[in-house]
């Protein structure tokens, strides 16, 4: 069953676009997630202000030096991020790799602090409505760094495939993309647990 | 068959009919096909119709009589939390993806959804989290019994104090739900907005594309927030932290914000496709133009942004504010505005056409007569005064069925029918198929109407038992509920009789007009493959001289050879 | 049609509408003076306000309703196609003017509700109002406006699942007792989880929230005994969560605390615990649940058999 036509057609046929939507894609996924840290940090707002007991027994408030310097540390990484990709962009990928490597490093850098804090703290999830705030947002959060860290870890490992980039660097910009947000979550979340006290 | 001067690819073989013998076998498989995947979301989600059907069956079977005799009251609050779990998380949600997936890629032209992987990942999420909350029947102390709320602190009791729990599971059920609903959402919204056919700018798409667009839209928005609350209830449960639990310092009126927050618009998002199949159905078989297209388009978005400020009007009698309550009315009763031009749009669309009434035709009758009644119900339940009344009774429980099941309900059987043709490549019989409408009408309305006097003598929902002055509603109301469980077996027989060995269907049984009419039925493997038409206008213009496609003649004729 | 084809078709039309709204508008109005009939017994005096307002909007509900399935139903009669007719109905595709009268109309419409409703629900706020309080900090004994300093509060207390009211003069009960045209102030308490304090008669409904207390007040108009339910759904035996409400005569009220404060403190109202006996007794067979809190000792445990009105 074909079609036979011997006469010119009379339109032009469209296409559209089958892949390559991939960007556009994750856009649309990082709106979606940052409305359950939004919905998290709501929460927290409103426990903070309405609850009748904030921090638990004995603790009177939280050590900012420490986390400090984790923040500065996984801040500075969204700019050296940046500068990675400027360099996969000019197709200098040891250069790419290199920074992309420094990246992961500064963002674990990050993960192994947050460890370090939490190990030192004397309250646990079950402490009261401000320990349970504590862990999940430091949490749920961290969980996003150490994603964002293992996503990084396949670009790199995918940038010695040969002809990986001749289809375009969706995957670096996405990664990236995704740096970016869980580093602004990141800051909102610092001003909200340790400057907000 | 000589000359060809377009695309060599055009001139292949066509995809074997689904549903054929000789490839049933791909439905059961991890198939990336957005038609396949549609009509694998449909079946599925009919089980669980019937699943969820005959749980409601027996919560009518115990009402039937005042006392709480035929089980266990825990039994009974199980038995209600998993109707309303599985009627909206197993039945609705993905029976509206499976029309999504069948009906964007060809609506708009494209050859497949943007994410075909992802897509079927989305769909396979869905046994997987169906297999969850059923297992719950099964762990000691048996099933989430909390309702579909969960509100703590009853949801967070956990009267065994096992890790294991009926609750626990319905929370993780959900959760999987939300990530299934999440990855569609992003398919859906990519495809639309980047894979239409040459042409068809926003104003030219179909409706149905602008209500999916509407509603996935509003998933994105507003599902996380009910991720998170039940993230955090999930921590409440089962590692004792205090965000909900009030001997700990926590709130349990915040669960309801996160909660309402997403599950008010949640109601939405399923009826704003049903607001599309309207649109669809009722110019085709009223063979006149839609009235006033782009106001109804535009109208979509209207609903889609109020019903992210109105969720309080769930807690107007928790202690909320005054400002907040009366704050809160008004959005709610301003969401009338926008649905009310849907509604009139519809009525005029009606008025002095020619109407065929067919099967998915009466279904968006029935739908429409319905929607206006639950709407009025649902301005006096957005009113303060009367909420406070009436609210957490059986008029909420009936108007909430009128939506629900009489309006969306009614609509995706009124899609089912209408496009079964183009999907299966067969007729329905019509005489089955109106035997389904008047049982599923009679049944509907017995079940629900008489349930609202039950509400405005102050009948609280979910109880096990009840006075004995209520029982004369309830009576009604049983009978209606077992005649829409007989409706079902019409229904079974024509789509499994239908599809096996119905007349073939010509590309175009109802002399519609859209794009997915251009195409042979069933639909090849890639729709349009890449020969996709030009759109030059909107697909409503029934008796108007404007031509909906380029060069128009050669689609049809070769979607005529193509069959 | 021939009817129509003598006089001006305009005019026919604009007689066919009018006497159709004018139908309309008699049925409206009937139906909302019905729909007093639909709700139990005016027994506070909030109550007059619901229903009102509920008479209103469903005069105005039935009017939209019975004016869309009107024309619906006009349609289904005169405008079906014959069999095999597939010819086009008439191609107008739209109407600005009528889209703008259409979502106007509507816009005022819901405008008006929204203040007829806000003015009645300041009215009720007037007539008895509540504010929640945090139950770890301070407890309120007296409410701050200065009408309200003069009584004193009735605790109601609610379980898992039973009521109980604690009363000013020392004693408690499993029934609420009220004098009539007198308003009371409750402090709204919850052991456990959320309730809800409904009475239908008295068209009132407040959730109590653990962890919170919420004051409250109401004023019952009308002597008899009505239905307290719980409305909000708490568990297991939700369901037997009820009790009654007895609105007297300041006399009869009065009579009834001097002979119940002298009453010895026995198990109070406590269905639940009733049906839990009996089900551990068969085996404790369903599915799980917790325990029903033991019953409050209360002096006066009632009748929960009375027959109760609405």
């Amino acid at each position: 069953m074909t079609t036979t036509k011997s006469e010119v057609l009379l339109h032009t046929p469209g296409h559209v676009k089958h892949d390559g939507h991939n960007l556009t894609g994750f856009i649309i996924f990082l709106c979606s997630e940052s409305i359950i840290f939004f919905a998290f940090f709501v929460g927290y707002g409103v426990l903070k202000i309405t609850a009748p007991t904030w921090y638990p027994d004995g603790v009177s408030g939280i050590a900012v030096r420490e986390p400090l310097i984790n923040t500065i540390i996984l801040v500075s990484s969204s700019f050296v991020i940046y500068f990675a990709e400027r360099y996969l962009h000019k197709k200098n990928y040891w250069g790419f790799r290199i920074v992309w490597l420094v990246t992961m490093l500064m963002g674990s850098y990050f993960v192994y602090g947050q460890y370090v804090e939490w190990s030192e703290l004397t309250f646990s999830l079950s402490s009261g409505v401000f320990g349970s705030l504590f862990y999940l947002l430091t949490g749920f959060h961290g969980l996003h760094v150490i994603t964002g860290i293992l996503l990084m870890g396949l670009m790199l490992i995918r940038s010695f495939i040969p002809g990986n980039y001749d289809s375009g660097e969706m995957g670096v910009e996405s990664i990236s993309l995704f740096w970016h947000f869980v580093d602004v979550i990141w800051i909102i979340l610092f001003i909200l647990i340790y400057v907000w006290q | 068959m000589t000359i060809t001067n377009y695309d060599e690819r055009i001139i292949k073989v066509n995809q074997p009919v689904p549903g054929a013998p000789n490839n049933w076998r791909r439905f059961f498989g991890f198939n990336t096909d957005a038609k396949v995947i549609g009509i694998q979301y449909i079946v599925t989600a009919l089980i669980f119709l019937l699943l969820g059907g005959l749980l409601g069956m027996l919560i009518r079977g115990e009402l039937i009589t005042p006392p709480s005799d035929l089980f266990d009251p825990t039994v009974y609050n199980g038995l209600y939390t998993m109707h309303g779990t599985v009627m909206l998380f197993l039945f609705l949600f993905p029976i509206l993806s499976g029309l999504t997936n069948l009906l964007v890629p060809p609506m708009i032209g494209a050859p497949d959804m943007a994410f075909p992987k992802l897509n079927a990942l989305a769909f396979w999420l869905v046994p997987v989290f169906s297999i969850v909350l059923l297992t719950s029947f099964f762990v000691p102390g048996g099933p989430a019994s909390s309702g579909w709320w969960s509100y703590p602190p009853v949801s967070i009791q956990n009267p065994l104090g096992h890790f294991l729990n009926g609750q626990m599971l319905w929370i993780v059920a959900i959760g999987l739900s939300g990530v299934s609903s999440i990855m569609g959402a992003i398919n859906f919204v990519t495809t639309i907005i980047t894979m239409r056919a040459p042409g068809m700018g926003f104003f030219k798409m179909p409706i149905f594309i602008w209500t999916v667009l509407a509603a996935q839209i509003l998933q994105l928005l507003g599902l996380p927030a009910l991720t998170g609350g039940a993230i955090m209830l999930f921590f409440d449960l089962n590692f004792g932290t205090s965000f909900f639990n009030p001997e700990t310092g926590g709130d349990p009126v915040l669960f309801q914000h996160f909660f309402w927050f997403y599950s008010h618009p949640a109601v939405y998002v399923m009826v704003l496709p049903v607001f599309g199949i309207f649109s669809e159905l009722f110019p085709t078989y009223s063979r006149k133009p839609l009235f006033g297209y782009k106001f109804v388009a535009v109208a979509s978005f209207g609903i889609t942004i109020l019903s992210l400020v109105v969720w309080v009007h769930h807690m107007f009698y928790t202690g909320t504010p005054m400002w907040m309550r009366n704050l809160f009315m008004f959005t709610t009763m301003l969401i009338a505005v926008p649905t009310g031009v849907k509604v009139f749009a519809w009525i005029a669309t009606l008025w002095g056409g020619n109407l065929r009434l067919n099967t998915p035709m009466l279904f968006c009758l029935g739908g429409l007569f319905n929607f206006i009644f639950g709407g009025i119900t649902g301005v006096m339940l957005a009113t303060v005064p009367i909420d406070i009344h009436v609210g957490n009774t059986y008029f909420v429980v009936a108007h909430f069925h009128y939506i629900i099941f009489n309006t969306i309900a009614f609509g995706i059987f009124a899609g089912i029918y209408h496009w079964f043709p183009k999907f299966t490549g067969r007729m329905f019989y019509e005489g089955l198929g109106k035997v389904h409408f008047t049982l599923t009408f009679i049944g509907a309305t017995l079940n629900w109407l008489p349930l609202h006097w039950a509400g405005l003598l102050g009948m609280p929902r979910r109880v096990a038992s009840y006075d004995p002055e209520f029982a004369i509603w309830n009576v009604i109301a049983s009978i209606g509920a077992f005649m829409l469980g007989v409706a079902s077996i019409p229904f079974i027989l024509n789509m499994v009789s239908s599809w096996s060995r119905g007349k073939k269907s010509p590309p175009n049984p109802w002399d519609a007009i859209g794009l997915e009419w251009l195409l042979p039925s069933p639909p090849p493997h890639e729709n349009f493959e890449d020969d996709i038409p030009t759109v030059l206008n909107e697909p409503y213009n029934y008796g108007l001289n404007k031509p909906f496609v380029v060069d128009e003649e050669f689609y049809i004729s070769k979607a005529l050879n193509d069959s | 049609m021939n009817l129509k084809d003598n006089i001006n078709p305009k005019i026919s039309l604009i007689i066919g509408i009018s006497f159709a709204v004018f139908i309309d508008l008699v049925l409206s109005k009937l139906m909302a003076s019905w729909s007093y009939s639909w709700l139990p017994v005016q027994a506070s005096k909030a109550a007059p306000y619901v229903d009102n307002l509920f008479a209103f909007e469903t005069g105005i509900g039935t009017f939209i309703f019975l004016g869309c399935s009107g024309v619906i139903g006009w349609v289904l009669l005169f405008n079906r196609a014959p069999k095999y007719d597939e010819s086009y109905g008439e191609p107008f595709e739209g109407n600005v003017k009528l889209e703008i009268v259409w979502t106007l109309v509507p816009l005022f419409l819901v405008i008006a509700i929204a203040i007829y409703s806000t003015k009645v629900n300041t009215t009720l706020q007037n007539l008895g109002e509540k504010t929640k309080y945090d139950s770890q900090k301070e407890l309120p004994t007296y409410l701050d406006n200065n009408e309200a300093s003069a009584g004193t509060f009735i605790d109601v207390i609610s379980r898992q699942w039973s009521w109980e009211f604690k009363y000013p003069e020392g004693f408690s009960s499993s029934e609420l007792h009220l004098p009539i045209n007198e308003k009371v102030y409750f402090r709204l308490i919850s052991k456990d989880v959320i309730h809800g304090f409904y009475i239908p008669a008295f068209r009132l409904k407040q959730d109590i929230i653990p962890g919170s207390i919420i004051s409250y007040s109401l004023t019952p108009t009308r002597k008899g005994i009505y239905r307290l339910r719980d409305s909000m759904f708490s568990g297991a035996y939700f369901s037997q969560n009820q009790t009654n409400v007895i609105v007297e005569s300041k006399d009869a009220y009065q009579e009834w605390i001097n002979k119940t404060v002298k009453k010895v403190p026995v198990d109070g109202l406590n269905q639940a615990g009733f049906l839990y006996k009996k089900r551990l007794e068969k085996g404790d067979k369903g599915w799980a649940t917790i325990s029903p809190s033991p019953s409050p000792q209360v002096n006066d445990p009632g009748n929960p058999d009375s027959a109760h009105e609405g």
